[in-house]
């Protein structure tokens, strides 16, 4: 399945919806997404993955590698409500010890008022 | 400026011209045309036609001998008359349109009744192109320059299909080495210590696989035992788990960890392996054994196929959620240790070995993967393997699976 991209400013930052499967066949579309957003100097970035119902392991590697990224220019990604499926495969990889994740977007917000 | 007939007409070329030149030397510089018509006048008429407009010329008069000359000759362009006793100009098409050595000819058909249901049922029956007895010189001109323009795309075509069939089985033979390379990198099953049996599968999704495992001999007590998995499939993964088993090698363990230590070893490898650009890391498992005390070490990065098998029946998968090589490099990765008993199986494998849909999508899963590991408690390491993977291709409903999938087995005597 493909995969549609969707940019929304937040206080402090932006939220960036993602539909489809974040996988290896959308791996230059996602990055390319989060990219234009990172380089407009956009420090705080929300993913949020409602509405997408697959990852496979190069789509972790993706979250690991836009995370690190963003930490390089002090930034933060979080993740916004996982659907279970996913949610189960980033807890096997730990992902939340990297990547905070909430389950509503206010929270993940105040985070980031927090961080900054 | 008619000049159609004018001409004098070379009848000695008829057929005499055919066989100097075999039609793989053609060159773009000359093109070649056949005409095919039983009525000497107009054919000839054509021919010389053709032939100020620079192309070589051969000619039949029949549709059996056109036929021919066509498979013989290969010409870039045929104009065929559709009134021939015996085989008929449209029967010629189809002839040409159902033999695969000559079915892309450029067939210009030819008649004097241009009807259009007529023109309709010659190209129907596989003419490309349409030309009345009645045209004008220029509109003769301008259909034979069109009928050599799509030839010549039509070879360039064919050339570079050709180009890339080879190319494609160069690479493919390049993969069947690399592949056997891979292979080559695995351990042999069979008896690792006294009282140590194991027993390993290999089947990589692609030609060339992303997981690799090994066995290491500490000491002559002490054993080291890794699968990896690289993230991806095809050339990149296969290359970063090749890299990768070298740094996994006894003696620059040695030499780079100082330990054998599976916690220590994997955070060194941490540091040693970010991800790469593209987000591509390492999950691995790798696990120690004291063969004297039975003592199992074990550390896991992002891995979760590490299963005991013990010999009361009990199954249990004994790795935590943990962070997969590369994505945090201060990570600290620690050992847990476990004791062992005679008779316990301990395997090392890949998610590809459960994670495996079924027509409808459903995955294995590891439930699935461990009733069948107790199916075949009763039978030797190696069969027990070989049944695990039977059911997960009897799930899958054939024998290619979608991921990689690696597994090693061991077995302590009891």
């Amino acid at each position: 399945m493909s995969m549609i991209t969707k940019e929304r400013p937040v206080p402090n930052g932006v939220v960036l919806e993602i539909t489809g499967d974040l996988t290896y066949a959308n791996r230059e579309q996602f990055k390319t997404a989060v990219e234009r957003i990172r380089q407009r100097g956009v420090r705080y970035l929300i993913l949020n993955m409602a509405d997408v119902r697959f990852v496979d392991s190069s789509g972790l590697g993706l979250l690991a590698l836009v995370s690190q990224n963003f930490k390089l220019s002090q930034g933060q990604v979080s993740i916004l409500k996982p659907q279970s499926y996913v949610r189960e495969i980033m807890v096997l990889a730990n992902i939340q010890k990297l990547i905070p994740v909430y389950d509503n977007e206010q929270e993940a917000v105040t985070g980031f008022k927090q961080a900054a | 400026m008619e000049r159609h007939g004018t001409s004098s007409v070379d009848c000695n070329d008829f057929s005499r011209s055919t066989g100097q030149t075999s039609g793989s030397d053609k060159t773009e510089a000359q093109q070649t045309a056949l005409i095919v018509d039983d009525e000497p006048v107009s054919r000839a008429g054509m021919a010389a036609r053709l032939k100020r407009l620079g192309y070589r010329v051969l000619q039949a008069g029949d549709g059996k001998a056109g036929l021919e000359l066509l498979r013989r000759e290969r010409p870039d362009l045929t104009i065929l008359d559709w009134m021939m006793p015996e085989l008929d100009g449209p029967s010629v098409c189809e002839l040409v349109r159902r033999d695969p050595e000559v079915f892309s000819s450029q067939i210009i058909l030819m008649t004097g009744h241009d009807q259009p249901e007529q023109i309709a049922e010659g190209l129907a029956r596989g003419a490309d192109d349409f030309l009345s007895k009645a045209a004008s010189p220029q509109e003769i001109t301008a259909r034979v320059q069109a009928g050599m323009r799509a030839a010549g795309l039509i070879r360039r075509l064919k050339h570079a299909t050709d180009e890339i069939r080879l190319k494609q089985e160069a690479i493919e033979r390049e993969l069947q080495s690399a592949a056997r390379y891979v292979v080559s990198l695995l351990p042999p099953p069979g008896q690792l210590l006294p009282g140590l049996e194991m027993a390993s599968a290999y089947r990589p999704s692609s030609a060339l696989g992303g997981d690799l495992f090994n066995v290491l001999r500490w000491h002559e007590h002490s054993l080291g035992m890794y699968l990896l998995d690289a993230s991806g499939h095809g050339v990149s993964p296969a290359l970063r788990s090749a890299s990768f088993s070298t740094f996994l090698r006894e003696d620059n363990l040695l030499h780079r960890v100082g330990s054998s230590d599976p916690g220590a070893i994997l955070t060194e490898a941490n540091r040693q392996f970010p991800l790469t650009e593209n987000g591509s890391y390492f999950t691995i498992v790798f696990v120690r054994l004291d063969i004297r005390t039975h003592t199992l070490f074990y550390a896991t990065a992002g891995h979760n196929g590490l299963m005991l098998h013990r010999r009361s029946g009990e199954i249990c998968y004994l790795a935590q959620p943990s962070l997969p090589l590369g994505f945090d490099g201060g990570n600290v990765y620690h050992t847990v240790e476990t004791q062992l008993s005679p008779g316990d199986r301990l395997y090392l494998m890949s998610d590809g070995l459960y994670e495996v849909p079924s027509p409808t999508g459903e995955l294995w899963g590891q439930a699935r993967l461990e009733t069948s590991m107790r199916e075949a408690a009763a039978k030797p390491l190696a069969d027990a393997l070989a049944h695990a993977i039977g059911a997960a291709e009897q799930w899958l409903g054939h024998q290619k699976f979608p991921d990689d999938v690696a597994v090693m087995g061991i077995e302590l005597a009891g």
